[in-house]
């Protein structure tokens, strides 16, 4: 049995004034993986490189267990994407989409197509210049499920939506993985999004990745630490990940908070957000 | 390559009402004797395919096709396919069109002069997107108009100058001398251009990263 | 079958969920041999990770409340309501262990915090 849908073996990639440097992380079969970091840390260029439309890339991509270069017709023809800004021209219709796609993929299914258009009310006979932002966004989401990939790979596919419609969407992200041979990468800066429904959470900051964990684990036992500066002072160095002075007290990103707990009496001790973890391992210094 | 095919004809739907609207206007002209109505509508496939290009470059279309399963592969090649498919269809049309209205005029058909203007039309066009083509995928849509515009009236004003202290004559003579085999010259020539164009645009395409 | 999630009482989701199967399980809500949800219809509903389910549905299991019978899924286990209910009062005694200590070191009387008890029955009902 395949465990790993995708692997990424030391994935490295230079650019004059950026890196990846030797991107490592697995997404298991049925699992939803949310990929967060800033803007331009290179969540974009990883999920490019995977998809194999950049070149002169070093490492191994494994998709479905083969080579995503050697095996690029077979792979696509079961992933499913949503990229940031990548479409059909604008001057097309939905239903012009689907005449195309089903010549495109051997699985698509127009009826799904139709059926998911309604649920959304997205009109298939108006030019897709004519839609608003968010429906370009759902267009594209259905579009991407419209030919029952086993992987879905998405970049920001929440941006732009409004809280109703990114509910509407995370819903369909969980019918997706209803069947157990689904999963989705899925990357995103609105991370409370991604506290709800992702199983791992993989961090990636300046072209590095900086930890690759189940979500759980990262929300149970990472925790934030807010104390004085005289009780800081007793911290050891090698307790906690990264701190940041504030105005009024110390936040202390801790990897262990009940180890953390009890060998220090701190008062306050916060339960994290993957938006804190991502402020604190960005801004926080060591 | 089909599905791909199928986009690029779908997304100059809209023009067909133009065409076909130039067709009438120029239809009308040709009948009354004013205008020569061979090359009007071929041009104008070739340049409305390559209003799509812009449409392509502003939506990403190129990385989005890039994910579909042989999208990258079948992309440069579904493009000179349908822009081929519009030539032929238009060129098919116009030659209808200029025998019935020869026919009308002077109830009388003069084949040969009809298949050499059609000839000279289909050539022109296929030089046309065969230059175009690669200067496109190479520097988008709008550099390439512009190379283009630089490169042909560079060539005639170079022509021009030269042409005031040489005489060409001769070589007009040689070209002349050619007569019927022109014929044959010309699709072969065409068919060449065109091939080595699309192996260019092909390099190219290949190259991008997105 | 009712599961409220709390996102911010800082107990996590998986031990939640737990809980109140358990207690369902307990109260006779659930039954044994009765079919539970499958872990990714709960996680959907529930509005969280598959993981999470899971490892709910796993604690469950280890705690024998709760049966796994491979690709058919997850039923209630027969229980012995006995282990159970010891279970319950030993969590009561632990609860209330810190309420001794926090009214002994405020000076507050036994009568005071019979009469509170009293007063939260009342409204429980």
């Amino acid at each position: 049995m395949m465990e790993n849908i995708l692997e990424v073996k030391n994935l490295s990639k230079k650019y004059k004034d950026f890196e990846l440097k030797s991107i490592n992380f697995k997404l298991k079969k049925g699992m939803i993986m949310g990929f967060i970091g800033e803007n331009g840390a290179g969540k974009t260029t990883t999920i490019k490189a995977i998809l194999d439309i950049i070149k002169n890339y070093k490492g191994e991509i494994k998709i479905f267990g083969l080579d995503n270069k050697k095996n690029d017709k077979t792979i696509k023809e079961d992933i499913g994407v949503v990229l940031d800004d990548m479409f059909f021209p604008e001057i097309l219709m939905p239903i012009d989409i689907n005449s195309i796609m089903k010549d495109n993929y051997k699985n698509w299914d127009s009826n799904l197509f139709f059926k998911e258009l309604s649920d959304f009310s997205l009109p298939k006979n108006k030019q897709i210049k004519t839609f608003s932002k968010g429906m370009r966004k759902k267009l594209e989401i259905v579009t991407a499920l419209s030919h029952h990939p086993k992987l879905l790979i998405l970049d920001e596919p929440t941006s732009g939506l409004d809280p109703i419609a990114r509910n509407e969407v995370i819903d369909i992200f969980q019918d997706f993985i209803q069947n157990e041979e689904c999963s989705i990468l899925l990357s995103s800066h609105i991370t409370t999004d991604l506290e709800h429904i992702a199983d791992y959470i993989t961090f990636i900051n300046d072209g590095e990745i900086i930890l690759s964990k189940t979500c759980d684990e990262l929300l149970e036992e990472y925790g934030i630490v807010k104390c004085n500066e005289s009780d800081f002072k007793k911290i050891d160095q090698k307790d906690f990940i990264k701190y940041k002075k504030n105005k009024y007290e110390y936040e202390i990103l801790v990897e262990n908070k009940k180890e953390f707990l009890k060998k220090y009496n701190v008062t306050t001790i916060d339960k994290l957000t993957l938006e804190d973890l991502m402020l604190l391992m960005i801004k926080g210094v060591k | 390559m089909l599905g791909l095919i199928k986009k690029d004809l779908l997304m100059i739907k809209s023009n067909i009402k133009t065409l076909f609207i130039i067709l009438v206007v120029y239809g009308v002209m040709a009948y009354q004797g004013q205008m020569d109505l061979s090359f009007i509508l071929p041009f104008m496939s070739v340049m409305i395919m390559i209003s799509t290009f812009s449409y392509d470059a502003y939506n990403k279309w190129d990385a989005y096709a890039s994910c579909l399963p042989n999208g990258r592969q079948n992309s440069v090649r579904a493009k000179y396919i349908a822009t081929l498919l519009l030539i032929i269809i238009t060129t098919a049309i116009v030659t209808i069109l200029m025998i019935a209205i020869a026919y009308a005029r002077t109830k009388s058909i003069d084949l040969e002069s009809v298949f050499s203007t059609v000839l000279g039309t289909a050539f022109a066009t296929i030089i046309l997107q065969s230059f175009m083509y690669p200067s496109i995928y190479k520097f988008g849509v709008e550099k390439a108009r512009i190379g283009i515009f630089i490169v042909v009236f560079g060539i005639a004003i170079v022509g021009g100058i030269i042409a005031k202290y040489i005489d060409f004559k001769p070589m007009f003579q040689v070209l002349d001398n050619l007569g019927n085999y022109w014929m044959i010259i010309l699709p072969v020539v065409m068919i060449l251009v065109l091939y080595l164009s699309y192996k260019i645009s092909e390099g190219i395409y290949k190259k991008k990263e997105y | 079958m009712e599961i409220i999630i709390s996102n911010s009482s800082g107990i996590p989701i998986y031990e939640q969920i737990k809980d109140q199967i358990k207690a369902k399980i307990i109260t006779n809500e659930l039954h044994a041999g009765e079919l539970l949800p499958s872990i990714r219809s709960l996680a959907k509903d529930l509005r969280c990770s598959v993981i999470t389910t899971k490892n709910a549905y796993e604690e469950l299991v280890k705690e024998g409340y709760v049966i796994t019978i491979p690709a058919k899924g997850f039923y209630v286990a027969e229980i012995n309501m006995e282990i159970a209910h010891e279970e319950q009062l030993n969590k009561i005694e632990n609860l209330l262990d810190t309420v001794v200590i926090i009214a002994k070191s405020n000076n507050i009387t036994r009568e005071k915090i019979n009469e509170i008890l009293d007063i939260l029955y009342e409204e429980e009902k």
